[in-house]
C-alpha cells in the first residue's frame, strides 16, 4: 500500500454502511490497518446494539392518560362549539337573505331545534365519560365505526357547500348527529355492540 | 430495535385508541416504553429530561395517532415523535453553542489524556450532538438524511459527526493506534 494513502474514519464508516466509494471498499480489502479499523468499527456498533436498555424509574402512564383524556374532552367540546357558531351563522345570514317569512322562521325553528338535541347529547355523552373505560372487542368496533360517521357529519356540518342555504338539510344533518351521539352513549353505557342506526 | 407489535395488531389497536380507547392506548404505550426511555436517555443529558421525554412522547402519540398511515413500522413512527422531543429539548436549551467549545475541548483530551473506558461511559462522554448521532445512526439505523432532517443540520454534518464521535470512542475505549 506504499504511496496511497489510508482510508479516512468518514470513508470507512461509508464502507461499513455498503455506501462506500469504489476506492475506499478495495483499500479497506486490501490494507491490513484500514480492513482492521473497518472490523472495529462493525464491532463498536454492535456492541453499541448490545448495550442493555433503560427502565423508566416511574409509571408515568397515569398522566400521560389523563392528560390525554383532557385534552380530548376539550377538543370535542371545541369541536361542537365551533360548528354550533358556523350554524347560527349560517342562521343569520339565511334570516338576512330571506328575511322573516313564516316558511323561513319555521326552518329556523327546526335547525335550533335539532341543533339543541345534538347538543344536548353532546353533553350527556360527556357526562358518561367515555374516555374514562376501556372497551372490549365489539364495543370498540362499534365505537370506532359511529365516530367515523360522525366525523363525516361534522365535515359536511362545517362545510356551507354542503347544506348551502337550505336550513331543512343543515337540520337534517344536526339531527342525524345527535342519533349518532346517542348511539354513542348507549355503547359507553351498556358496552354492547351498536346494531346500527 | 425490532417492532413488538406485528402491523395488523398495530393497525388495529391504533384504529380502537383512536376511537377512544385508552386500553389500546396503553397497550402501545407498554409495548414502547422501553424503547423510548431508552432512546431519550442516550439523546438527553439527565434521566429526569428522559423522562419527561417519554412523557411528551406518548402524548403526542395520543394526539396524533391520525397521523401515522398505518403502512409503515409503528416503532418506527414512534421513534420519529421520541427523538423530534428529545432533540427539540436540546435545540431549546441552546446548547449548540456551548457544545461547540465543549466538544473542541474534549476532541484535545482525546490525545492528551489517558483513558480507559468501558463503551457505556465513552457514549456517555460524547457531546450531547456526537451522541445523538451515535445512537440515531449505529443502533436505531436512521440515515444521515434522517438525522439530519431532525437536527436541522446536513447530511455530511450528520456524516462527520459520526466520524468525529468514532474516533474519540476508539481513543477513549483504549485500542491499539488511537493517534490515526
Amino acid at each position: 500500500m506504499s504511496g496511497e494513502r489510508h482510508a479516512t474514519a468518514e470513508e470507512l464508516l461509508a464502507v461499513r454502511d455498503g455506501e462506500g466509494s469504489a476506492w475506499a471498499k478495495a483499500h479497506a480489502a486490501g490494507c491490513a490497518e484500514c480492513g482492521g479499523e473497518l472490523y472495529r468499527l462493525e464491532q463498536v456498533r454492535s456492541q453499541l446494539r448490545a448495550l442493555p436498555a433503560f427502565v423508566p424509574p416511574r409509571d408515568r402512564w397515569g398522566v400521560v392518560a389523563e392528560r390525554a383524556r383532557r385534552e380530548r374532552r376539550q377538543r370535542r367540546l371545541s369541536g361542537a362549539a365551533g360548528l354550533a357558531a358556523a350554524a347560527a351563522l349560517g342562521g343569520l345570514l339565511l334570516v338576512a337573505v330571506q328575511g322573516t317569512r313564516p316558511d323561513a322562521l319555521q326552518a329556523q325553528t327546526t335547525l335550533r331545534s335539532a341543533m339543541a338535541r345534538s347538543q344536548a347529547m353532546e353533553q350527556v355523552l360527556q357526562g358518561v365519560d367515555p374516555d374514562a373505560r376501556a372497551l372490549g372487542g365489539e364495543a370498540a368496533g362499534a365505537v370506532v365505526d359511529l365516530q367515523r360517521r360522525l366525523e363525516t357529519i361534522d365535515a359536511r356540518l362545517g362545510d356551507p357547500a354542503q347544506w348551502g342555504n337550505d336550513p331543512a338539510s343543515q337540520a337534517q344533518l344536526w339531527n342525524e348527529r345527535a342519533g349518532l351521539l346517542s348511539a354513542l352513549v348507549d355503547v359507553h353505557t351498556t358496552h354492547v355492540a351498536y346494531a346500527g342506526l | 430495535m425490532a417492532d413488538t407489535i406485528p402491523l395488523a395488531e398495530a393497525q388495529s389497536l391504533v384504529a380502537r385508541a383512536r376511537a377512544g380507547d385508552f386500553g389500546a392506548l396503553e397497550h402501545v404505550y407498554r409495548a414502547y416504553e422501553r424503547s423510548v426511555y431508552t432512546l431519550a436517555r442516550r439523546l438527553t443529558k439527565t434521566p429526569e429530561d428522559a423522562e419527561d421525554v417519554l412523557q411528551e412522547t406518548f402524548l403526542e402519540v395520543c394526539r396524533s395517532l391520525g397521523k401515522w398511515r398505518g403502512d409503515g413500522s409503528l416503532w418506527g413512527w414512534i421513534r420519529q415523535v421520541a427523538a423530534s422531543k428529545a432533540l427539540m429539548r436540546y435545540r431549546r436549551e441552546k446548547l449548540r453553542a456551548t457544545e461547540v467549545l465543549a466538544d473542541d475541548a474534549a476532541a484535545g483530551s482525546t490525545v492528551d489524556v489517558p483513558l480507559r473506558l468501558d463503551l457505556e461511559a465513552a457514549l456517555e462522554r460524547l457531546p450531547e450532538r456526537s451522541r445523538a448521532v451515535v445512537w440515531l445512526h449505529d443502533v436505531e439505523g436512521l440515515t444521515h438524511e434522517e438525522i439530519a432532517e431532525l437536527m436541522g443540520m446536513t447530511a455530511s454534518f450528520s456524516k462527520s459527526q459520526l466520524a468525529r464521535a468514532h474516533q474519540k470512542l476508539r481513543a477513549w475505549l483504549g485500542e491499539e493506534g488511537a493517534g490515526r
